[in-house]
Parts: structure tokens; C-alpha cells; sequence
């Protein structure tokens, strides 16, 4: 969904207009915000749950929450697809850690030779990601082990404690990459942006 | 979960949104956030930053069956009663429609008598904000006694994506008073310091300006006034 900014500006507006729309029961209104967001959400849920009956559910679950409360919506705090890819993200994640319990292994050969046979590797994904400017020129001054842990959870929903496996790093080590990383990539967003 | 200090929610609040805290944590910072309004607005800050990272992930077309599923359960829901919020809406689209120079304190007093709780005590201050075409823009009402004050888009409004509306309390004398930023649709509550009868009191109007994006940096207007009304004191 990389768009330049004008027709981003169109495609918000749109998005607001439909659920405006939405909130007020308005089903073809809801029809066209499913029609314009799904894919795009649909994308994210599979990429974080790596199963596809899941990630229908948790769309389903997603669009059905927010013909309910599409009136809480608050154009003036948030983008409607950064209020939608929310609303998804956070149901996948809260999905994944509840079945957690250690079963999510990307150590996994087959699964890593699945995933990189069908789409690309989270950190070129975070790097071609954001093609508004800022956040890409932000994510490139990251270090690689911040970057590479970002991405990982961004992308794939790792916690914590699967990035330390994944990465073969001591826990503490990856929660400070994590932190740091996010701390500049604040800093740098936020315009107060000195690189280290 | 310590949270308390600026530094720890904002670093809790990245660690929830990008996904990576532990099942157990992530429960409860959610529940934390959800009586925080501190909290939750740094989480909407990180959704915000990190979200555009989601551009770059290939669209996949769900299949036709999760359309159907969820037509399905909305229709299941709307079979049993039809819940208050639509009402509201629905009246508000109604008044939208009549848009009339002169009716919006009609408008206002609609609003504030058709929203719930019907059964509050009617010492109700109302503001209704108007453009210079003297249509409603955005209405506020708040209980003399109460801290919260209401603010609803009762017409489309476009700041722009990088701009937000700032309300402000002008006073009879001394500089316009933030009193936070105004959704462009639908509704959103503003916590007042103290109970709106006093918040208000000597502040005739109250308007909303545009601002860059998060609000004025300098704590006073910076941009255009696009929409102003007089404080009414219903009581």
C-alpha cells in the first residue's frame, strides 16, 4: 500500500468518510471499507500469524468489532488504516501469546525456508517499508542488531524471549536492542532527531 | 509493572505496540492503558510512528468466506436491539442535514437532551462551535459538576493529515487556555482539572484552531480560528 502523500491524503479521507458511515449502520459504506482495507490487513494478520485460517479469524473478528465501534474512532488522534492495522496487529498478537507458550519456532528449518520462499525476510521488508521518507531514513540509521530485531518482531510477532532463540543472543541483550532501537528510531520520528 | 515514570510508560507502551512483550505483561498493560489515559495516548503515539512499517507487507485478497462470516454476525447483532449509539448517530446525521444558520443552539439542545443518561441533572453548560458559514461544527457540553467535557463532530471536518484541532477556552481577559485536541469525527471526552462549572467560569467562548499536527508548540494559537460558539449555561 505505498502511496505518495496526496493519495494518501485521498485515501485517509475516504477511509474516514466510510467510517463515519459505518458508525452510523451504513452496510455498503462498511462493504467499501472492507473492500479497500481487507487485503492489506489480511497481509499483515498472515505475515504475524503464519496460518491462514487464523488470520481469517482474526479479520473477521477485527471488521465485526469495528462495525460496532466504528463510532469511537477519532479522526483528529489517528490515520483510519493506522486505527484498523492496530485493531488487527493487536489481535494477532494477543493471539499469539496466548497459544505462546514456546510453540512459535522460526529456528525451525522448514518453516524459515517456508517463509523465505514465499515473501521477503522481515528486514527487507522494514527497509522497503515505510516509503514515507522518514520513517525508512529512520529505520536505516538503526544499528543491524536493532534493525534486525525490530523487524523480526514487527513483521512476525516475536516476543522477547523467541528473538533472543531466534537471534542465538542472551535475553538481555536483545530487550536492550529493542529498547534502544525504539528509542532512537522516537527520537529520530519526533524530529528531535540527532543519530547517537 | 512499574509504570509510573514518564520514561517507563513510554518505553512500555513501544514494547506493546511493536508486540514484543511477554503474554502475561502484555495482558496487563492492556487493561493498565485502558484506565490510563496517559497510557494510552503514548500507545496511540507509538501506532502512530510504527504502523507505516506495515505499507510494505504484500496485500493478500482474504477469501470470499470471511466477507460472508462477518455479514453474517453483524446481521446476528442488528436482529436484536438496535443499541443507543445509533440513535444518537442517526439524530446527528438528521441535524447535519437541516445545517441551518440559527439552529445551533437547537442543535445543541437536541444533542444534549437525546444523549444519554437522560436521567443526569440538567446543569449542562453547551457550546456550539460554528464556522464562518455559521453552520455547526463541532458541539461541547459538559455537567456543571462533572470533569468531563463532551466534544462531538456534528459535521464533516478535514483538517489534512498532518494538521490537528486544537479547542481553546478564551477568557474574557489573558490568553486562550488549551483544553485539548478535537476529533474531526465522532466523539471524544476531555478531562477537565476541575468540574466544568468552574473550568468555565469566566471563559465566554471556547474555539478551535487549526494546528499542526499533535497541537500548538507554543501553547497558544498558531493557526487560523476555524470554528468559535458562546458558552451557554443551562441552569
Amino acid at each position: 500500500m505505498a502511496v505518495d502523500p496526496a493519495q494518501q491524503l485521498e485515501r485517509s479521507a475516504r477511509l474516514m468518510e466510510l467510517l463515519a458511515r459505518t458508525a452510523l449502520a451504513d452496510q455498503t459504506a462498511f462493504e467499501q471499507l472492507y473492500r479497500l482495507t481487507s487485503p492489506h490487513l489480511y497481509g499483515v494478520a498472515i505475515r504475524i500469524l503464519r496460518e491462514s485460517a487464523a488470520a481469517e479469524e482474526v479479520l473477521q473478528e477485527s471488521f465485526v468489532n469495528v462495525w460496532h465501534h466504528a463510532g469511537s474512532y477519532v479522526a483528529a488522534r489517528s490515520q483510519p488504516l493506522t486505527w484498523l492495522t492496530s485493531i488487527v496487529r493487536n489481535r494477532c498478537l494477543d493471539r499469539l501469546r496466548k497459544h505462546d507458550v514456546d510453540t512459535v519456532s522460526i529456528d525451525d528449518e522448514d518453516h524459515a525456508m517456508t517463509i523465505a520462499d514465499r515473501s521477503p525476510l522481515p528486514l527487507d521488508l522494514l527497509l522497503s517499508g515505510a516509503e514515507a521518507g522518514a520513517v525508512r531514513r529512520c529505520v536505516e540509521a538503526l544499528d543491524a542488531g536493532q534493525k534486525q530485531a525490530i523487524a523480526l518482531a514487527f513483521y512476525q510477532g516475536l516476543s522477547h524471549s523467541e528473538l533472543a532463540r531466534h537471534l542465538k543472543q542472551p535475553l538481555g541483550t536483545v530487550k536492550s536492542w529493542i529498547r534502544r532501537g525504539l528509542e532512537r528510531l522516537k527520537a529520530c520520528l519526533d524530529g528531535a532527531g540527532v543519530q547517537r | 509493572m512499574n509504570y509510573r515514570t514518564p520514561e517507563r510508560a513510554e518505553a512500555l507502551a513501544a514494547q506493546y505496540v511493536l508486540g514484543t512483550m511477554s503474554a502475561r505483561a502484555r495482558t496487563r498493560f492492556a487493561r493498565l492503558s485502558r484506565r490510563d489515559p496517559v497510557l494510552a495516548a503514548a500507545i496511540r503515539a507509538w501506532e502512530d510512528r510504527l504502523s507505516p512499517l506495515a505499507e510494505s507487507v504484500a496485500p493478500v485478497e482474504p477469501p470470499a468466506s470471511v466477507w460472508s462470516t462477518i455479514l453474517a454476525r453483524i446481521d446476528r447483532a442488528a436482529a436484536g436491539s438496535t443499541p443507543e449509539r445509533r440513535t444518537v448517530w442517526a439524530t446527528v446525521s438528521l441535524w447535519r442535514g437541516l445545517a441551518l444558520a440559527g439552529f445551533a443552539t437547537a442543535v445543541a439542545l437536541a444533542l444534549v437532551l437525546l444523549s444519554p443518561p437522560l436521567e443526569r441533572p440538567a446543569a449542562t453548560l453547551v457550546v456550539v462551535l460554528a464556522g464562518q458559514d455559521a453552520k455547526p461544527a463541532l458541539v461541547a457540553s459538559a455537567d456543571r459538576n462533572g470533569r468531563l467535557l463532551t466534544i462531538k463532530a456534528v459535521a464533516p471536518l478535514s483538517p489534512g493529515a498532518d494538521r490537528s484541532l486544537q479547542l481553546w477556552a478564551l477568557p474574557a481577559t489573558g490568553n486562550p487556555r488549551s483544553l485539548g485536541l478535537v476529533p474531526a469525527s465522532g466523539v471524544v471526552q476531555i478531562a477537565l482539572p476541575v468540574d466544568a462549572g468552574t473550568a468555565l467560569q469566566n471563559i465566554p467562548a471556547l474555539a478551535v484552531s487549526l494546528e499542526p499536527r499533535g497541537g500548538s508548540p507554543t501553547g497558544l494559537p498558531t493557526g487560523p480560528v476555524l470554528y468559535s460558539g458562546p458558552v451557554e449555561r443551562l441552569y
